[in-house]
Parts: C-alpha cells; structure tokens; sequence
C-alpha cells in the first residue's frame, strides 16, 4: 500500500497514456493497483522495484482491452485532439505537456510506453528489461517515434519546431 | 516536438486526477472487483461451473431416487459427464492461470498470452466439440437400454428388422454433420468471443518484433 502511495504518481502518467475519460482512467489505476497487490508476493527483487512497477503497470494498460472501442483512432491527423477533456491550460509548460499528451494519443500501445519510459528519463538497459526488446531495436524505434511525433504535430500544426 | 525538450515538462508536471487516491481509498479499490479481461474469463468460467452444478445435482438425485431407483444409471451416466466437465474445467482454468505474467517484460507477456489463449482457443472448440455427440451417444445408449422399444412398434426403432439405432452408419449420418456443424459454430463463437483480442495481441507482438 505505502509502495503504491509513493509511486502513485507513476501510475497516474500510465492512465493518463492510455486512457482518455476520467471514469476509464479510474478503472485502470484500479485494475493496475489490483495487479501490483496481486503480483507483489511473486517480486523477488531480481530488478529494480520501479522496473517492475513499469512493467505491471504497462503491461495492464496494454492487454487490458476493455475500454478499446472508446479509444481515438491512431491514424487521422484530424483526430488529435486539442488538449485532454478535464485539463487546465495555465502555463506554457503545461500547453507544451497538453500538446505531448495529444500527440502521443495518436501512437501505438507500444509506442506509448517508449514515449512514456523515455521520458522519464529511463536508460535504454532499463527499457530493454520492461519491453523485453533488445536495445538496438529500441533506438531504431525511438527514432521513428521521434520523427513521427515531429511530423504529426507538424501536420496538426501544433508548436511546429 | 523534441521529446528530448520535454523531459523536464513531463518530470516536473504531474498527472494527477482531481481527487488523490490516499490510503483509504487505495485500500478501497483493492475491495472492488477487478474488470481484467483474464480475470472476468475466470469469474465467468466459475459461473458456468456452478450452473452445471446446480443443474445436474438435482437431475442426479431425481434420477437416484425416482422411478424407485430403476434408472439410476441416467444418474450415474449425470455423475460421469459431470467427472468429465471438472475435468474441462480445471483445464480451462489452469489455462486462465497461465495466460497472464504482469511481472514479465512486456514482449514476454504478450508471447505467453497469445500462446495460452490459442491453446485456450483449441481446447474450447474441440471439447465443445467432443462433448455433444459424447452426451447424445451415452445418453441414447442409456435410454435403449433402460427403455427398450417393442420391435416394430415405431418406424423409427425399426429398420430392415433391426432397431436403427444398432446400425453405425446411421449414428455417422446423423452425427457427423451434426459434429461438424457444432465445431463451426464453437469456432464462429470463440472467434467472436477472442478474436478482435488476440488479432490485437498479435499486432503488438509484430510490432515490437519490427526491427
């Protein structure tokens, strides 16, 4: 309990990723917290407790498919949506994550958990433990989602650099 | 965008709901039921369970002690395929158990899920399969024999001097399309029951094996 009240924060990034009402992101932080009680007795502490945090917590959001009709298509531009329902917009930082979240609406479940290990600043020997895919290939694809993430806000106009 | 910008943004900002999950409500969440795929298959599979239990219990005991105990063996003919539905049951189960490993890598976890769910998938088709001609063949078997029909006394019990139900052919007949026709209908069933969610599964795994 104490271990997911620290790491809370974490989870909420997952939900937010791969969710997108409140009501659905509430019942994945609820199946990811009822997956990490239930796997916790198996931890046998052979990585880091975060790397198997990251790894309950995606591998929830990714095969739990429940919410998959109501997800946004990954393929039209036009569906990027602004900014996420229930978000302020104060500052530029927080426009700057707006666009982010939206962009990476927009990608693949695998492809949001690279974004999302990436930028918590993971090293690639770490992303290779969670993802189970060798680091050669993971560079490869964090180019490709850099690349896409430039084009796609590009095309949706948004904070094009 | 450069990702790499907006490290420190994503850091620093959190994602937090409105309301904090604290304690209380964690321990709360943990009280509720879990909506996980593989979890509502194993909820759902107990269901099935005890409505086969609360099915045959009593048409076991009716068969018991009715008809002063003269058709006992429907009842123990009950108590077999009921030997043989745990039997299924604690396949599918165990299968269930398998298919899940959350504290793998997720690459791991996918291979592990889409394999068990396609034997998963194989076992249900071909035990429902199975199953239907296996219960109408001993239940007939059962019935002859504790109800014999008077020779000639239904065109039916009748053919060529022999009751019709002695000859083979005439079982493959009617039971071969019969199978045939219910292994299709258990695969149409299954696919429309797994299928968008392995095809999905699948499409991860391709995904993460591109190079």
């Amino acid at each position: 309990m104490k271990l997911v009240q620290e790491h809370r924060f974490l989870l909420y990034k997952v939900c937010r990723l791969y969710c997108f009402t409140e009501a659905d992101r509430q019942d994945l932080f609820q199946e990811i917290v009822i997956q990490l009680w239930k796997s916790y007795p198996g931890f046998r502490g052979d990585s880091k407790f975060s790397t198997w945090l990251y790894r309950i917590a995606l591998n929830t959001a990714i095969s739990d498919l429940r919410k998959q009709g109501r997800r946004p298509s990954t393929t039209s531009t036009s569906e990027i949506p602004p900014s996420l329902p229930d978000m302020t917009s104060p500052g530029e930082e927080e426009q700057q994550l707006q666009q982010l979240y939206a962009a990476i609406a927009r990608l693949s479940d695998v492809e949001k958990a690279l974004v999302m290990l990436y930028l918590e600043d993971k090293p690639y020997e770490e992303m290779e433990e969670i993802m189970g895919i060798n680091q050669n290939n993971l560079r490869v694809k964090m180019n490709r989602i850099r690349e896409k993430l430039r084009k796609m806000t590009k095309e949706a106009a948004y904070g094009i650099r | 965008m450069e990702l790499d910008s907006l490290k420190y943004v994503w850091r620093t900002l959190e994602a937090a709901p409105a309301s904090e999950s604290g304690p209380d409500e964690i321990h709360a969440l943990l009280q509720r039921r879990s909506g996980g795929i593989v979890t509502r298959m194993r909820r759902n599979l107990t269901g099935e369970l005890i409505l086969i239990a609360a099915t045959y219990t009593p048409a076991i005991l009716f068969y018991f002690l009715d008809f002063e105990g003269r058709l006992s063996g429907i009842a123990w003919l009950f108590i077999l395929l009921l030997t043989m539905l745990a039997v299924y049951f604690y396949r599918k189960n165990q299968l269930l158990k398998a298919m899940q490993c959350t504290g793998c890598s997720l690459y791991s976890n996918l291979r592990q899920q889409i394999t068990t769910l396609k034997i998963y998938i194989k076992f249900y088709v071909w035990s429902g399969t199975i199953m239907i001609p296996v219960m109408f063949i001993l239940s007939w078997l059962i019935i002859r024999w504790k109800f014999p029909a008077a020779p000639g006394a239904d065109l039916f019990y009748q053919l060529s001097g022999t009751p019709w139900w002695q000859h083979p052919l005439i079982w493959a007949v009617f039971l071969i399309p019969v199978t045939v026709g219910i292994y299709f209908v258990n695969l149409w069933y299954v696919h429309r029951l797994y299928g968008r969610h392995i095809r999905k599964l699948q499409d991860l795994l391709q995904e993460m094996e591109e190079e």
